[in-house]
């Protein structure tokens, strides 16, 4: 067996059966061993960056490992920008990239670049294979490491002569990741129980950690008022009478209220980004903070924390729910304050019932949320149009709603939505997108023609890139700089060049008939929406600002003439 | 100003060891530098399967902030602050 062939070995005794690559000369002998094995379905996509994005929407949508492969040099750099994407997120993944011959490395080969060097910090950990009988520890120390803890793409860069080697090391054993200990939840609860305005917050972790079902019954058993990130949207899912839904820059008065007001913050796998927080001094600033976490690097980063639990996220709030359950908090005068901010402060748009009237974002997504099924997936990129979707679509899980949080990827969304379709081929995937950030990965339409996908793309096309000019506009003067999209060309025409049949709505009466179209439709469709340029996304914090100074179209004049980026 | 600024900046002695791994040091100074701190002085030594390496450092971001950070990277085995005499003499 070569060393090509040890990296299949690896893939099956995982589970892995499908990857996402674009062939190259030094990983020609991985895709040499493709040939014969028949257990691993490689998707080719048009794009090394697209593979790594499809592998990264592929891990979120599946809770698997997503896997992406490239060859050396371009090929290799190429997959940067997605591998970045995943480690902001923390997303499993296993990148594979071939690299020149060991006795080349170092010459300035054709095709030769310092992968490991230029990644070192877009990586949970990384190996430039020197010797090919440790290839095998590597594979299974790398995928096991990749999805362990707190998640991270791990990235295997292997010299030709390695894959082409013949390894004597027997097949490594699978290993399994160390199991966590659950800490004493006795303070936790004492301190949530003297709270009289507790408030639930959560993040991206709850879904990483698979511990969904562990959260909603803490939630419901606590009862607490609930925020969330933009990547622990759906935690709460539909059904929890206290979600406040997101906070942050583009969140809800209601749920930045609510941590204003807050005398105890209970975080679930949360990192208090500053896209969360906003100016961190004047974050939740009459509240004690309880921090849950996998990662002890989180704990005290940028927010000490008055008690930090670090462990399985599931064997935490089983052990919390257990005793809630024994014994609820008594906190319905809070409730609900909540519940009366979110009935005032929640997300809202006016839906225009006026049938020419032209198409909102908001209403748009609002008639999405009503119409898609329930267990939808939709794959944003980044914009309005992935804010009109985080405050205005409800989600039911968070593994529905694949978003690039940490990095803002634009391109994220179109080669996300084929990995997620890929992770279940029968389920209804989204790609809700904006005309520039389509743009960046329109490639890939390609690759939803070779395999027939059935996805669904939506491109919300403002004729610009809206938010920088919303914060243009907003915060620089309304001097726009470079944000013209008017020159878009005729996506529908493009679509059909791709074999992918299109449709074109612009007015409020044809939102609809456009989604029922594209829904009802048997294969890949897209749908064209025309909506204003001049539409923003409120409310809305100045970036640096506190949450607690929301601003919204009331204040929009003035906001423009008198407001600065600090 | 830059002497007056060197002075108020805390300084750190931090002890690490690392399994041996290709990009190891990198590694280490590429989390040191992005964590917002100063590699003031530095030295190395090396065993058969692992490096020690001591670090002056200099940055006014608590040093706890970067001790967890590289304490996370898999391959560190150990990550030590020491005081800053016991360093002193580690560093010669």
């Amino acid at each position: 067996m070569n060393g090509a062939q040890h990296i299949l070995d690896a893939f099956h005794r995982h589970n892995i059966n499908t990857v996402f690559g674009y062939p190259g000369g030094c990983i020609m002998p991985l895709y040499d061993a493709l040939v014969d094995d028949v257990g691993v379905e490689h998707v080719l996509c048009r794009h090394e960056q697209a593979c790594a994005l499809a592998a990264d929407g592929f891990a979120r949508a599946s809770g698997e490992i997503g896997v992406c492969i490239a060859t050396s040099g371009p090929g290799a750099t190429n997959l940067i920008t997605g591998v970045a994407n995943a480690y902001m997120d923390s997303i499993p993944m296993l990148v594979i990239s071939g690299q020149v011959p060991s006795p080349l490395i170092g010459t300035d080969a054709f095709q030769e670049t310092d992968i490991l060097g230029m990644t070192l910090g877009i990586v949970k950990h990384s190996y430039l294979v020197d010797d090919a009988e440790a290839l095998p520890a590597i594979m299974e120390e790398a995928i096991t490491l990749a999805q362990s803890g707190r998640p991270g793409p791990v990235w295997i860069d292997i010299p030709k002569n390695i894959l082409l080697a013949d390894v004597a090391t027997p097949v490594a054993t699978k290993t399994n990741a160390p199991k966590s200990h659950c800490p004493d939840v006795a303070e936790a609860l004492a301190m949530l129980r003297s709270a009289k305005r507790p408030l639930l917050y959560s993040g991206g972790g709850v879904s990483l950690a698979q511990a969904e079902d562990s959260f909603r019954q803490f939630a419901q058993a606590s009862g607490m008022p609930s925020v969330v990130t933009l990547k622990g949207i759906g935690n709460p899912g539909k059904g929890n009478p206290h979600n406040l839904g997101m906070l942050g820059m583009h969140g809800s008065r209601a749920a930045n209220k609510a941590v204003d007001e807050c005398d105890l913050l209970f975080v679930i796998g949360a990192r208090l980004d500053d896209r969360a927080t906003g100016k961190l001094d004047g974050f939740a600033p009459n509240a004690r903070m309880i921090h849950i976490d996998a990662d002890a690097a989180e704990i005290n980063k940028l927010r000490p924390a008055d008690l930090a639990l670090r462990g399985d996220l599931n064997q935490i709030l089983e052990a919390c729910t257990k005793e809630l359950n024994s014994e609820p908090l008594s906190i319905s005068d809070w409730q609900k304050q909540c519940k009366t901010w979110h009935t005032t402060g929640g997300f809202q748009a006016a839906d225009n019932e006026e049938s020419l009237a032209p198409i909102s974002g908001p209403a748009f997504v609002r008639q999405l949320s009503k119409i898609a099924p329930d267990n939808a997936v939709i794959a944003c990129d980044v914009g309005q149009h992935q804010m009109w979707v985080a405050q205005h679509y409800e989600f039911d899980h968070p593994r529905h709603h694949l978003t690039s949080g940490g990095l803002g990827t634009m391109g994220f969304g179109l080669p996300a939505a084929i990995g997620a379709q890929f992770a279940d081929r029968n389920s209804t995937v989204i790609n809700v997108t904006g005309d520039g950030s389509f743009m960046m990965n329109a490639q890939e339409l390609a690759t939803i023609r070779r395999y027939n996908l059935p996805l669904k793309l939506i491109i919300m096309d403002n004729q610009c890139l809206g938010m920088v000019r919303q914060q243009q506009e907003l915060f620089y003067n309304n001097r726009e700089s470079h944000i013209n999209l008017d020159d878009n060309p005729d996506f529908v025409a493009m679509a059909r060049a791709f074999d992918i049949p299109a449709l074109h709505i612009e007015r409020t009466d044809q939102i609809r008939r456009g989604i029922e179209a594209i829904l009802a439709y048997d294969g890949p469709m897209l749908l064209h929406v025309a909506i204003s340029r001049e539409e923003n996304v409120w409310p809305m914090v100045k970036p640096g600002g506190s949450n607690k100074e929301m601003i919204d179209e009331t204040r929009r004049t003035s906001a423009s003439t008198k407001e600065q980026v600090a | 100003m830059s002497s007056q600024a060197e002075c108020s900046t805390p300084s750190y002695n931090l002890n690490c060891r690392m399994h041996m791994e290709a990009a190891a040091l990198e590694r280490l100074c590429q989390v040191v530098r992005v964590r917002g701190f100063r590699i003031s002085e530095m030295s190395m030594s090396s065993g058969s399967e692992h490096l020690d390496i001591a670090l002056r450092l200099e940055g006014s971001r608590p040093i706890a902030m970067l001790q967890a950070q590289l304490e996370k990277l898999h391959t560190v085995a150990e990550v030590v602050v020491q005081s800053p005499s016991s360093v002193r003499s580690a560093l010669g």
